[in-house]
């Protein structure tokens, strides 16, 4: 049947991840058009995880990184390297192209196929230890400057978060209450919206900033529907950048079915957020929880 | 011959066929006739086994149809349907060469070339041989399916009789190829092996072309016999509600309503 | 016949494109592997495997099956078209269409989301079964629920409308699986239902090629009665065809194969779909010349559609579902559109 293939297309765009594949291969369709400059490297190494990638440049050992996963977005310098496609979604020759060494990735990797056929090719394939709190993330940092012999730099980035951190956990003792806030990851697709739980990396910076994520769920996304956006009420609502910049402004964001009603859209709290500062812990945590603060606080109160 | 006996045929509380009692034999042109809803198809769907009767047994000679095996039965007997319609595009010869399915495995041989050849020919659509059937005209069709089914009995077996059943085969036809066909199927009668029985609605052409004439009246046999015999005022009356004057004429007999 | 000698030299220009294309899946791709690397693989693979570079591996291990493979997938897939058009009677009809696909998608979907849960382990050959018997269920239960109870016959407009329902109930079941599945699990799914071949290995080309090429030479054997169908079934009984058992064979070899492939690549659509017309339009409906031919395009098909997903954005690839049917929607289209073909 006809019918069929077409089903699975909006079954699939349902299931977020090939939407999230399409929209960040039409997004960022020059990244695969990148010249790898790094043709004489003896070591080359392909990092598939944007939290790696980020702390790797933070640490200034990018020189023998080749190419990563197209989530991996910062630094903006990290866009010149080619990239292998999307990490959930990979080919085998497609990482195979470029010519690893060693690959580095946080176990988020797919499909099972590929990372089978590339255990078979027997190539070198690193994961560190998971970084989902504050303080595994601080290890992750040390470990991966411990790989690079970057111990100094791990210390010093280390050391920033803390302090960030601190200051960030001092001015929200001056907060007298909790912003209720609604995270939508890409904006609205068939209807529904993507949204960040209690259970993400994003909760966990709001409720440092001061916030209380408005949605509860088992996953850490959740797709759910206008009522229960409407129902959530938030006082701020946050939206990732691309989502955002596809629906172009906070008016075009307000007149959203379930977005209306929200005490967020009343009083126009509804900012864009890189996702790159939200969706997982790195050397810029504290940064951007203070960022957010700023946000979600205005008047520090 | 053909026997049939004492069929019935009913489904829930509809009685389609009751007590039919009729003999069909060779080298006779052996039509039913019938208002609507007489039992005119059904009698015909059970003389092809399409469906079982209730009741009663079409012998062919001695046998018994339900004896026969499926491809046995293509080899001796030929069904022409009305308005048959292809979905996808053939060639003519190529819907002709159907025919010869029952009588080779693999591939055709020549024998069977020729036959196509000689029945389209006998039928005139030896110009259309590699013409797309779908592009074909109502009456173009049904020849081209005149020609197939011809082929399929076109040899005579060595024991047994060929039959040649046909539903409706004039409908789309004009008066030219109606007569053109029939005069056609008088010739093959010839041949004192080959049994036709078939299914008109035109009461002209079964009086002008019958040999045997069988009237079929809610589910049973209201006459059966010769032209003359079955076509009277007081039959055409019983079954089709009709007053028709019948008059003599030189070959047969002619209808006036 | 003419048509004859047509046809064969319709086949071997298939043939020699067949050859093109799969010499171009084989050169290309997004790791550049060069012609003497290509043959000295073939060399050291059956003399002396361990001394391979890296290249020549990912030439034997990932490029070469995977072009096999794609050889494979696109004749069943095709083969499987022409079957279930002639069998239907009706041209916009794919393997799909009596539950098979939609069940072997369910059957994957359970596998996925709870193969742990059951004792059943076949190792490598879990899932493909898992997919089979899906499909197996999905396909009969189209059939007895289409028999009428009067005649105890199914018509095939019956036949095609318990298909559509039945369809619309395990594509449901996909739906509620990968709703409940945990998330490695779901990716799974949705990979798996988009249709790739970037999974193929040396395993999934033998099982799928034996399976498929028993099953195309049965079609084979079958394609003349086949043919009587297009007349209808009753003028096909009266030509010496056992219809009923004709269905039968014909659906178990479409199950076979479709559910086979299916395991391994996902649901891939259209090929089927259009195959079989481009054909017709060639030489008619034979379905002697037609299954041959199909085998031949369905592959040539295929190959072209998976270099385009593997080439399009190399490195990243794209899910071969939506090349076909990017390919395939205007194709048919244009088909359905055209003055010389009639349905």
């Amino acid at each position: 049947m006809i019918s069929l293939p077409l089903f699975f297309y909006i079954e699939h765009m349902k299931k977020t991840f090939p939407l999230v594949f399409f929209l960040l291969c039409l997004a960022s369709c020059d990244r695969f058009g990148n010249k790898d400059t790094k043709q004489e490297n003896e070591k080359r190494i392909v990092c598939i995880s944007k939290q790696y990638s980020e702390i790797i440049f933070a640490l200034g050992a990018q020189k023998d990184i080749v190419a990563v996963d197209i989530s991996s977005t910062y630094p903006p310098e990290i866009k010149k390297l080619p990239t292998v496609g999307y990490h959930r979604a990979l080919s085998a020759e497609g990482v195979l192209a470029a010519k690893p060494t060693l690959i580095l990735h946080d176990n988020n990797i797919g499909p099972e196929h590929v990372v089978k056929q590339l255990e078979l090719l027997k190539i070198p394939m690193k994961v560190f230890p998971k970084g989902a709190t504050l303080d595994s993330a601080k290890v992750l940092i040390k470990e991966i400057g411990a790989y690079f012999h970057k111990e100094q730099e791990a210390t010093a980035l280390c050391e920033k978060l803390d302090n960030d951190m601190s200051r960030v956990l001092e001015a929200r003792k001056s907060y007298k209450d909790t912003v209720k806030v609604l995270v939508i990851h890409y904006g609205q697709a068939n209807n529904v919206f993507l949204i960040m739980t209690k259970k993400s990396t994003a909760a966990k910076m709001i409720e440092w900033a001061g916030g209380e994520i408005a949605v509860d769920d088992e996953k850490g996304m959740k797709q759910l529907s206008a009522e229960v956006i409407a129902a959530s009420n938030p006082d701020v609502i946050l939206l990732t950048d691309f989502g955002f910049d596809k629906l172009g402004s906070v008016e075009k964001i307000k007149e959203l079915p379930g977005i209306a009603g929200t005490k967020a859209a009343k009083n126009n709290h509804i900012f864009r957020v890189e996702e790159h500062d939200l969706v997982y812990l790195g050397p810029r945590t504290g940064e951007n929880t203070l960022l957010l603060q700023k946000i979600i606080h205005p008047g520090g109160n | 011959m053909i026997t049939i006996e004492n069929i019935g045929y009913h489904i829930g509380h509809n009685t389609l066929l009751k007590e039919v009692y009729l003999q069909f034999h060779p080298g006779k042109l052996n039509l039913i006739i019938g208002p609507n809803g007489a039992g005119k198809s059904t009698l015909i769907k059970i003389l092809c086994n399409q469906i079982l009767p209730d009741t009663g047994s079409v012998l062919f000679e001695q046998r018994d149809i339900k004896s026969i095996s499926v491809k046995e039965m293509a080899k001796m007997r030929a069904v022409l349907s009305q308005n048959i319609e292809l979905v996808f595009p053939m060639k003519v010869n190529e819907v002709v060469m159907m025919g010869r399915y029952p009588h080779f495995n693999a591939s055709p041989q020549k024998r069977d070339f020729d036959i196509c050849e000689e029945t389209m020919s006998y039928f005139g659509v030896s110009d259309l041989a590699s013409r797309n059937y779908m592009t074909l005209s109502g009456g173009e069709k049904q020849r081209t399916h005149f020609a197939r089914v011809a082929a399929q009995i076109w040899e005579s077996n060595e024991n047994e009789c060929r039959y040649l059943f046909l539903d409706e085969p004039l409908t789309f036809l004009d008066i030219y190829y109606q007569f053109d066909f029939l005069n056609k199927l008088k010739v093959l009668l010839s041949a004192s092996d080959l049994i036709v029985v078939g299914v008109v609605h035109d009461l002209h052409l079964a009086a002008k072309f019958a040999d045997n004439i069988s009237l079929l009246y809610n589910g049973q046999v209201l006459a059966d016999g010769s032209v003359e015999s079955v076509l009277t005022k007081e039959n055409i009356k019983t079954a089709y509600r009709l007053d028709a004057e019948v008059q003599s004429a030189l070959n047969g007999i002619r209808l006036q309503f | 016949m003419v048509t004859n000698n047509h046809s064969r030299s319709t086949t071997f220009v298939l043939l020699f494109l067949l050859i093109g294309v799969a010499f171009i899946s084989m050169r290309y791709g997004a790791v550049n592997i060069s012609l003497d690397e290509i043959f000295s693989s073939f060399r050291k693979y059956f003399t002396n495997s361990d001394s391979m570079s890296l290249n020549e591996r990912i030439f034997m291990e990932i490029r070469f099956p995977r072009a096999l493979l794609c050889i494979i997938v696109g004749a069943c897939l095709a083969v499987g078209g022409t079957l279930m058009q002639a069998l239907f009677r009706n041209p916009i009809v794919e393997p799909g269409l009596v539950g098979t696909s939609s069940g072997a998608a369910f059957g994957a979907a359970l596998y996925f989301v709870l193969g742990a849960s059951f004792k059943f382990n076949a190792g490598v050959w879990t899932l493909p079964l898992a997919a089979c018997f899906g499909a197996i269920l999905s396909t009969s239960l189209v059939f007895v629920l289409a028999v009428s109870k009067e005649s105890g016959r199914s018509s095939i407009v019956k036949l095609l409308l318990t298909g559509i329902a039945i369809n619309a109930f395990f594509m449901s079941g996909v739906g509620f699986l990968s709703y409940i599945a945990r998330d490695p699990q779901a990716r799974s799914i949705t990979f798996w239902g988009m249709g790739t071949l970037s999974g193929a290995n040396w395993h999934a080309v033998i099982i799928v090629g034996l399976i498929n090429i028993v099953c195309i030479l049965l079609a084979l054997v079958y394609s003349k009665q086949l043919n009587t169908l297009l007349l209808g079934e009753e003028e096909a009984s009266y030509i010496g065809i056992d219809v009923k058992q004709l269905k039968l064979i014909i659906l178990s070899i479409n199950v076979v194969m479709i559910s086979s492939a299916t395991a391994f690549v996902g649901i891939i659509s259209f090929v089927g779909l259009i195959v079989p017309h481009l054909l017709r339009m060639l030489h008619g409906s034979d379905n002697r010349i037609l299954i041959k031919h199909s085998v031949l395009l369905g592959a040539i098909i295929l190959s072209l559609a998976d270099t385009t997903a593997r080439l399009l954005l190399s490195p990243a690839e794209l899910p071969i579902g939506i090349v076909t049917s990017l390919i395939g929607v205007p194709v048919f289209i244009s088909l359905l559109r055209s003055k010389n073909y009639y349905f």
